[in-house]
């Protein structure tokens, strides 16, 4: 996680869950119910928050939807220019995508590579019907023409930002904080 | 004339390690003892300047003579050449050297003899004596004219390079050279043992999945030539000895009185097989270098004499052959700038062995067994000479050596202990390591 | 886990941490390989030239697939050299693939020591896909891939490698990979095949086929090369295959369902009888496949980020 120096916490364990949950409630609303629907979160954050989405609308709705897993490392258009390149881990989706209503789930919306990079593998895996992208934040800045079917917050923030997700499962944390970006670390 | 003050004296010959001072005139040793004073030094010159050296710290000793050296001319000039390879001798402290026959023809004629001998002479630096094969073309088959060959100046005879495979003509040779009380030096090596080895067998060439050469490619004619020189009661010369069972069959054989001598090298004595990488094709050579074991064997028999000469091999490459994968690249180490301070510094400095037994067997030996000037410094000798320095210290490097090769395992190293002056027959051709 | 190797010249000098990053990622490239669509854009752009100074088709073809799965450009370069010293200069060669830009460089060449030679001058990366009788690190790679995915963490096990060891690069690579991984290794051989001085690589060894089996979880097969009977290391065919064919009947000493490996191409009849290569516990395709899965993996770890980080 990047670091930097804490503005503000944008949202407790509370509000997490609450905007959790009313996506939840969103994509099946939405899509009519939960037939054909396959959760896929985007590592590493991702895969949390779509474990918590399947959980809620099973709560609610009494199915288990497929949930997979994705990694993107192979996809980002970034590789020749980072570094050391990040080391690849599996991706696991246990069912068909054909035909099917993909939701992809990540904590993060910034610039819309990583959701473009979820694009492709998505569609390398097969032919969906179609695909929505679930976020928890949404913090502006695009630098694609992507947008996100599910927001849990709107956030406007300025580039010199970071916004950090913690979650349980992965940070042994729950929130999300807005931080300032050290001057060293620009 | 040259006066060397208070300079240590290394001469074997005349049993004499010491300081003192010597004095050069006209080409020749005049005298050494104990101190001189200006006066008597001025009466001896007879009126002719003095050159005078200033000898504290350092060491003179009778002219390397080097009985094992590749001058590729004729025929292989990208390499080296007569005037080159006789500049880097002297560069390296030998005033001697003898020039092996497996050139481009190889030098199995009269004529070819005396083109070597004429191309030395020319160059004008360290004596060149050619070596004459054995057989003709080194086929190894028919003997070569050895009595025309050594009125054309051949000093001995050898198919270096190649060994004799048939022990029939093996024998014949050292039969026949009787005639001209020549040496045959045998480049002992099987040849189906050798097969394409690259470099000694054992477990470094397992493991680096190199084809290797048994110790027994060497040994087991080393055997057979002892024991065609004992049958005929030839001269035999062994080349490039590198294992503990020539070792062995040497001494074995030495006691029995076989007209035998034998010769090692310096990188046999300072390296091994285990410390060859994959890639270091500088350190591919022929013999192979031996085990650590072997290497402890051959600094014994050269201290007790059963080994009685060390002698370079001096084998130059140009820099795209060497700049290959091991098993493509040759086989050989230039060595005639480097091979004096790697065995100072390895060596002598170490305590392994002592700067009279390496002058003793690097000039004193050589000379008397092959029958050449050179060797000693008694008044009268030829003053074919050395001055070393043993804290002057180099990086060797490609621009400094004047050889022609760059195939040495010292490069860009650093190596103390070097000559710094060196005399042909009285005239210097050597001065702070520059070829004059 | 920071990767930091330019090259990946053998398995002597590789660590554990290296070869479980290989693993992992091939494991992940293996599933890619498994996809109806096998691309990904990773390696737009980049270079992968194929330098084979033998003919190896199957061993070529496995790493072209392996680099246009992951979307680079290649080209081979078969290189028939009758004599190594003819024609151009591997020195030389490599220079011109050098300044041809290429990303990566995959040498297969009968020198030992050639692949280090390359990668000594080289900007690009270097793989070697066999370096005369030294290593070839994909396959045992490969051959490691494989006994894992049947067997598991393979810490304690037993391999039996049986054959030509002398002049095997398969038989060395897998020889320091697998003792890395502490696998219990035997080589097998006949003397003059298996000569004493292979201890250096501190395995065990023995001459005795059948009393090496038992126990074994893994039995490789090397390639015989038939030519070897001409140089007299074995007096016939007949012989060798009596002692150290791998047949049905040999296979139940080791008491257990042993894998069998190859890597290729195969002497039926020699080294393997049909039924064992053909049976269930003979894992010679899946290699092929591995093999696929690992190259890319290297493929990757070499040239998937900008910067060729030198160790």
């Amino acid at each position: 996680m990047e670091v930097g120096t804490f503005k503000s916490k944008i949202l407790d364990a509370d509000g997490i869950r609450r905007a959790i949950t009313r996506i939840a409630h969103e994509i099946v609303e939405k899509n009519k119910g939960t037939n054909k629907l396959v959760l896929v979160g985007i590592r590493r954050r991702g895969v949390p928050l779509a474990e918590r989405i399947q959980q809620y609308i099973e709560e609610f709705e009494g199915v288990k939807v497929p949930l997979g897993i994705l990694d993107i490392t192979l996809y980002r258009d970034d590789l020749s220019t980072i570094d050391i390149h990040p080391v690849v881990h599996e991706t696991d989706i246990p069912v068909s995508i054909e035909g099917k209503t993909v939701v992809l789930i990540d904590d993060v919306l910034y610039t819309g590579r990583t959701a473009r990079a979820a694009l492709d593998a998505t569609m390398d895996l097969g032919r969906p019907e179609r695909i929505q992208l679930a976020v928890l934040v949404d913090r502006g800045h695009r630098e694609l023409p992507i947008r996100a079917d599910y927001v849990g917050k709107n956030l406007p923030t300025s580039r010199r930002e970071i916004v950090a997700v913690r979650l349980q499962e992965v940070d042994a944390e729950e929130d999300v904080l807005l931080l300032e970006r050290d001057d060293d670390m620009k | 004339m040259w006066w060397l003050k208070d300079v240590w004296v290394i001469d074997p010959s005349q049993k004499l390690s010491a300081p003192r001072d010597v004095l050069v005139k006209g080409g020749q040793v005049l005298e050494i003892s104990s101190s001189m004073t200006e006066e008597e030094v001025s009466v001896k010159a007879q009126g002719e300047a003095v050159d005078t050296v200033d000898g504290k710290g350092k060491f003179v000793f009778p002219g390397l003579i080097d009985v094992h050296t590749h001058l590729r001319e004729p025929g292989q000039e990208d390499k080296e050449d007569i005037l080159s390879g006789s500049r880097a001798a002297v560069r390296g402290g030998f005033t001697t050297i003898l020039a092996m026959a497996n050139t481009q023809p190889v030098i199995d004629s009269r004529a070819l003899v005396e083109y070597v001998r004429m191309q030395g002479d020319r160059a004008g630096f360290a004596h060149v004596h050619p070596i004459g094969t054995v057989t003709k073309g080194m086929q190894g088959t028919e003997l070569v004219e050895m009595a025309t060959m050594k009125e054309g100046g051949a000093v001995a005879f050898s198919d270096d390079g190649k060994n004799i495979q048939n022990a029939e003509v093996m024998r014949l040779a050292l039969e026949y050279a009787k005639l001209t009380g020549l040496l045959i030096i045998s480049h002992c090596e099987d040849k189906d043992l050798a097969g394409e080895g690259q470099m000694r067998r054992g477990v470094s060439s397992a493991r680096m999945g190199l084809k290797g050469i048994p110790a027994s490619a060497e040994s087991v004619i080393v055997a057979r030539d002892l024991m065609l020189a004992e049958e005929t009661g030839g001269r035999l010369h062994l080349a490039h000895i590198s294992t503990t069972e020539s070792v062995d069959l040497i001494r074995q054989a030495k006691a029995r009185g076989v007209n035998v001598t034998a010769e090692v090298n310096p990188h046999h004595l300072i390296f091994c097989d285990e410390q060859l990488g994959i890639t270091d094709t500088f350190l591919k050579v022929n013999p192979p270098l031996g085990s650590r074991a072997d290497r402890e064997s051959l600094i014994e028999g050269l201290r007790d004499g059963t080994i009685d000469m060390l002698a370079t091999d001096h084998a130059p490459h140009t820099q795209a052959e060497k700049s290959r994968p091991f098993a493509e690249a040759p086989f050989g180490i230039a060595s005639l700038e480097t091979a004096l301070s790697a065995v100072w510094e390895n060596l002598v400095v170490p305590g392994r062995i002592s700067m009279d037994r390496v002058i003793e067997a690097w000039s004193v030996t050589p000379a008397l067994r092959f029958g050449l000037q050179g060797g000693s410094l008694v008044a009268g000798a030829p003053a074919d000479m050395v001055l070393f320095d043993p804290d002057f210290s180099e990086v060797i490097e490609p621009a400094t050596l004047v050889s022609k090769a760059r195939n040495t395992p010292f490069l860009n190293k650093t190596l103390q202990g070097f000559p710094v002056m060196v005399w042909v027959e009285g005239r210097l051709v050597q001065r702070n390591r520059i070829v004059l | 886990m920071k990767w930091q190797r330019k090259d990946i010249l053998g398995l002597e000098d590789m660590s554990v941490e290296d070869i479980r990053h290989i693993l992992h990622t091939a494991k992940v490239m293996k599933e890619i390989l498994m996809r109806p669509i096998k691309k990904l854009p990773t390696l737009k752009g980049k270079s992968v030239v194929n330098v084979f100074y033998e003919a190896s088709t199957r061993t070529r073809t496995s790493f072209e697939m392996a680099a246009k799965v992951l979307g680079a450009d290649t080209t081979s370069i078969a290189i028939a050299q009758s004599s190594v010293s003819k024609g151009e200069s591997l020195y030389d060669t490599a220079k011109t693939i050098q300044a041809m830009r290429a990303d990566l460089v995959i040498l297969r060449h009968p020198s030992s020591g050639s692949a280090k030679f390359l990668a000594d001058i080289l900007d690009p990366n270097v793989i070697n896909a066999g370096d005369g009788q030294h290593e070839h690190p994909t396959q045992a790679l490969l051959d490691i891939f494989t006994m894992e995915e049947k067997l598991g963490p393979l810490d304690g096990k037993n391999v039996v490698i049986v054959g030509d060891v002398l002049h095997s690069r398969v038989a060395r690579s897998n020889a320091w990979g697998l003792q890395k991984l502490g696998v219990n290794v035997t080589l097998v051989g006949p003397p003059t095949l298996l000569p004493i001085e292979m201890e250096g690589l501190g395995v065990k060894m023995t001459h005795d086929l059948n009393g090496a089996l038992p126990g074994a979880d893994v039995v490789m097969a090397l390639r015989l090369q038939l030519e070897r009977q001409k140089s007299g290391l074995f007096p016939s065919l007949r012989e060798y295959s009596q002692l150290y064919g791998l047949t049905t009947d040999r296979l139940k000493k080791t008491g257990k369902e042993s894998i069998v490996l190859h890597p290729g191409p195969m002497n039926r009849g020699v080294e393997i009888s049909d039924d064992v290569a053909d049976g269930v516990q003979a894992l010679i395709e899946k290699q092929v496949t591995n093999g696929v899965a690992i190259r890319m993996a290297l493929i990757y770890l070499l040239i998937g980020g900008s910067s060729n980080v030198v160790a």
